[in-house]
C-alpha cells in the first residue's frame, strides 16, 4: 500500500512526471512532506496542495469496517476459527485452540518440548477438517535443525493409527510438510519475505517459525553498540510480515 | 488588507512572480483588478481572477477572525471554558479508582495516551472505552460512536463482544433497579448489534495508511458526527522500525499530534492513543521508559503508564494538567476492565455479583 505508485493514485500526468523530477514516485514519498514542501514541489496554492492530499490518502487508506460486519463474518465460519491442539485443557483455556489470523508465540527453557508441539502441530494440520485438522500444507521454517522427519512419522502413526493406516498415506502427509532450513538472519528475512506466493500456490495452512531467538541471539550480540536497534528493526519487520500473512490468509502462524 | 503578497496562501511561482512585479501588499492587489494583474504580471486573465478569489478569501477570513467568530483561533474567556468543562461528559471505563484518578473518566477534547509493556492491559482497555463511549446519557455516559484504528492487529472482535455482553447486562440491572421509564426506552436503542456497528474499525498496515487515514479523518468524523471517541491502538508499532531517518520520524509524528489535537478540538472528541514501552539504558541501570522518544512525550495532554508489580496490574498517571499523579490497581476480567476487589466486601448495586463493579455514578443514581 504504501509503495503504490503516484500514477494509480489518480493524479494527473503532468503531476506526476513533475512529482518524480523530485524523486517523489510512490504514496509514501508524497505523505511525508510537510503542505509547504508540497506547495514548493508542486507548485499549487495552499487549497489545492490539500486536496491533492486527500486524494492520495484516500488511495492508501485502509477500508472502513465496524465491528459487527467483523462479527457478522466470524460468524458465517467458525469452524476455521481455530486449530485445535487436541489437548483438551489447552484447547480450553485458549477457548478453542491456536487462533488463525494471528501470531502465536510459544515460549520455554530449553528441552521443554516446543519443537515436538510444533512437530505434532504440522501433523494436525494436514489432516482433514472433519478430524478437526486444516486440510492443507505447512511451511516450517527451522533454523536449529531440530526436525526430525522420522519423529513426524513415528508421531502420525501412533496418534491417528486409524487414519494412518497406509504408508502412501504418510507419505502424502509428509509431502504437504515444505521444511526450509535457514541459519542466519537475512535468509530468514528473505524467506519470510518470499512466503505469500508459496502460500498461495502450495496451498499453506500453517506458518511455523522454530525458532526465532535462537538465529537472532547467534548473530546480534546486544553487548555490542548499534546491535540492539538493527535486532529490533529485524525482529519487528519480520513480526509485521507475518502478522500481515496471518491475517490476510487467516492462517495460524 | 495590509497582509505581504509573500504571506499569501498562492502558488509559488505565482507568488513570486507578483513579487518581481513590485505588489507588496493584498490590498494593491485587490485594488488593480483582474485584468490590470494580468497584463503587469504576464498571467492569463483566469489565473488572475483565482487568484484574487484566493486573496479576498484570506481577507475575509481574517477579518471575521479579528471579530472573534469561529475560526482556526478562537477566543473566549476562562469562564466560558470553565462551563464548557464542567458540562463536558467523561468516558467512564468500569475501573472507578481509574475514573477517579482521571477525574471522572478519559476526557473529551483531549489526547490520553497509554503507555504499558506488553500484555499488561492496553488494547483491553480501548475495547473498553470503545463500548463504554456508547453507554446513552441517562446513565451517565457520552452517547457517541467510536473509531478504532489498529496497527498491531490485536483487536478481537469476540472480546468485544463479551465487554459489550457485560455492559448491556450492567445497565439492564441498573435500570430494573430504578424502575425509570426512559431509562428502559434507552435501553431499546443499546443492544448488542447496535454497539458493535457503531464501532469503526480501521487496519493500518504500515505508517503511510497511518498517515492517509488521519489526513482523512476530519472528512469521516464530519460525516459521523455522532463519534466521540477515536483510538489509534499502537501508534509506536509502525514507527519504530524500518526508520533510517530519525528526524523524519519526528516531523512526522509531530504532524500526527498536530492533527489529533485539531480533530480531538473540532469534533469534540477523545483521542485515545496506546505507546509501547522502551529500555533506557542509564548508566548503572536500565528503566521502561515511553517508546516514540522525548518528543513525543509533548503530543498527548495525559499520559497513563500501565505496569506490573509482581502479579499486581498497576496503572499510574503519570502526567495530567488538572489530576495529581497516583497509582492504582486494576483487574481484567472476562467482562473486561474492572477494579481489583476489594478486602472488606460493600453493597454493589446486582447483589452478589461474581465482578464486584463500583461506579461512582451508580451510588449517585441511587441516592
Amino acid at each position: 500500500m504504501a509503495a503504490k505508485k503516484l500514477r494509480r493514485a489518480q493524479l494527473s500526468q503532468e503531476m506526476c512526471e513533475r512529482l518524480s523530477r523530485y524523486q517523489i514516485t510512490t504514496c509514501q514519498d508524497f505523505l511525508c512532506l510537510s503542505l509547504l514542501e508540497l506547495m514548493k514541489v508542486t507548485g499549487q496554492s495552499y487549497y489545492e496542495v490539500q486536496k491533492l492530499l486527500c486524494k492520495v490518502s484516500r488511495a492508501c487508506a485502509p477500508k472502513m469496517q465496524t465491528a459487527y460486519e467483523m462479527k457478522l463474518r466470524k460468524s458465517v465460519s467458525p469452524s476455521s476459527a481455530f486449530l485445535s491442539t487436541t489437548l483438551h485443557s489447552l484447547d480450553r483455556v485458549l477457548h478453542g485452540g491456536v487462533p488463525c489470523g494471528s501470531l502465536t508465540e510459544i515460549t520455554s527453557p530449553p528441552g521443554c518440548g516446543k519443537t515436538q508441539f510444533c512437530i505434532m502441530l504440522s501433523v494436525l494440520a494436514t489432516l482433514p477438517v472433519s478430524m478437526g485438522g486444516l486440510d492443507g500444507a505447512v511451511i516450517y521454517i527451522d533454523t536449529e535443525s531440530a526436525f526430525s522427519a522420522e519423529r513426524l512419522i513415528e508421531i502420525a502413526a501412533s496418534r491417528f493409527p486409524t487414519y494412518f493406516d497406509s504408508n502412501e498415506k504418510l507419505l502424502c502427509m509428509t509431502r504437504s510438510i515444505h521444511l526450509y532450513r535457514e541459519l542466519t538472519c537475512c535468509c530468514v528475512l528473505k524467506r519470510i519475505m518470499s512466503l505469500e506466493e508459496e502460500i498461495i500456490s502450495k496451498k499453506v495452512k500453517l506458518v511455523i517459525i522454530d525458532s526465532v531467538a535462537s538465529v537472532v541471539r547467534k548473530e546480534f550480540d546486544t553487548k555490542l553498540q548499534g546491535n540492539l536497534a538493527e535486532r529490533s528493526n529485524f525482529l519487528t519487520r519480520g513480526a509485521s510480515v507475518l502478522k500481515y500473512l496471518a491475517e490476510e490468509f487467516s492462517i495460524p502462524v | 488588507m495590509q497582509r505581504e503578497v509573500g504571506t499569501l496562501p498562492l502558488a509559488p511561482a505565482l507568488r513570486a512572480r507578483l513579487a518581481a512585479a513590485g505588489f507588496q501588499t493584498a490590498q494593491e492587489l485587490l485594488d488593480t483588478g483582474p485584468c490590470g494583474l494580468s497584463k503587469e504580471v504576464g498571467i492569463s486573465r483566469e489565473e488572475a481572477l483565482e487568484a484574487l478569489q484566493v486573496v479576498r478569501q484570506e481577507c475575509h477570513g481574517d477579518a471575521a477572525r479579528t471579530a472573534g467568530r469561529s475560526g482556526a483561533t478562537r477566543k473566549c474567556t476562562a469562564l466560558e471554558l470553565l462551563e464548557e468543562e464542567q458540562t463536558q461528559g467523561f468516558i467512564i471505563t468500569f475501573c472507578s479508582a481509574l475514573d477517579n484518578i482521571l477525574g471522572g473518566g478519559v476526557q473529551l477534547t483531549k489526547i490520553t495516551e497509554i503507555c504499558g509493556a506488553p500484555g499488561v492491559g492496553k488494547t483491553q482497555l480501548c475495547m473498553q472505552l470503545a463500548v463504554d463511549v456508547q453507554i446513552p446519557e441517562c446513565f451517565g455516559g457520552v452517547a457517541g460512536e467510536a473509531v478504532f484504528i489498529d496497527t498491531e492487529g490485536s483487536f478481537m472482535v469476540d472480546r468485544v463482544v463479551d465487554i459489550a455482553a457485560a455492559c448491556v447486562q450492567h445497565c439492564h440491572l441498573i435500570a430494573e433497579a430504578q424502575q425509570e421509564e426512559d431509562l428502559r426506552k434507552a435501553l431499546e436503542t443499546f443492544s448488542l448489534e447496535n454497539i458493535l456497528s457503531h464501532i469503526y474499525y480501521f487496519r493500518c498496515r504500515d505508517y503511510t495508511e497511518l498517515l492517509a487515514q488521519v489526513y482523512l479523518l476530519p472528512e469521516f468524523l464530519s460525516e459521523h458526527s455522532k463519534v466521540r471517541l477515536v483510538v489509534i491502538d499502537g501508534i509506536a508499532f509502525p514507527f519504530r522500525h524500518d526508520f533510517e531517518d530519525l528526524s523524519l520520524r519526528t516531523r512526522l509524528l509531530n504532524g500526527l499530534a498536530q492533527q489529533l489535537i485539531i480533530i480531538a478540538n473540532d469534533h469534540r472528541s477523545a483521542v485515545v492513543l496506546t505507546n509501547q514501552m522502551t529500555t533506557r539504558i542509564g548508566q548503572s541501570q536500565s528503566t521502561l521508559v515511553p517508546a516514540l522518544g522525548e518528543s513525543w512525550g509533548h503530543a498527548a495532554t495525559v499520559r497513563l503508564i500501565f505496569h506490573w508489580d509482581n502479579s499486581q496490574r498497576l496503572a499510574t498517571l503519570y502526567k495530567s494538567p488538572s489530576q495529581k499523579e497516583s497509582t492504582i490497581a486494576y483487574h481484567i476480567t472476562s467482562h473486561g476492565f474492572r477494579d481489583v476487589q476489594p478486602p472488606a466486601v460493600t453493597q454493589s448495586s446486582g447483589g452478589t455479583e461474581l465482578n464486584p463493579r463500583k461506579r461512582p455514578r451508580t451510588e449517585e443514581e441511587k441516592q
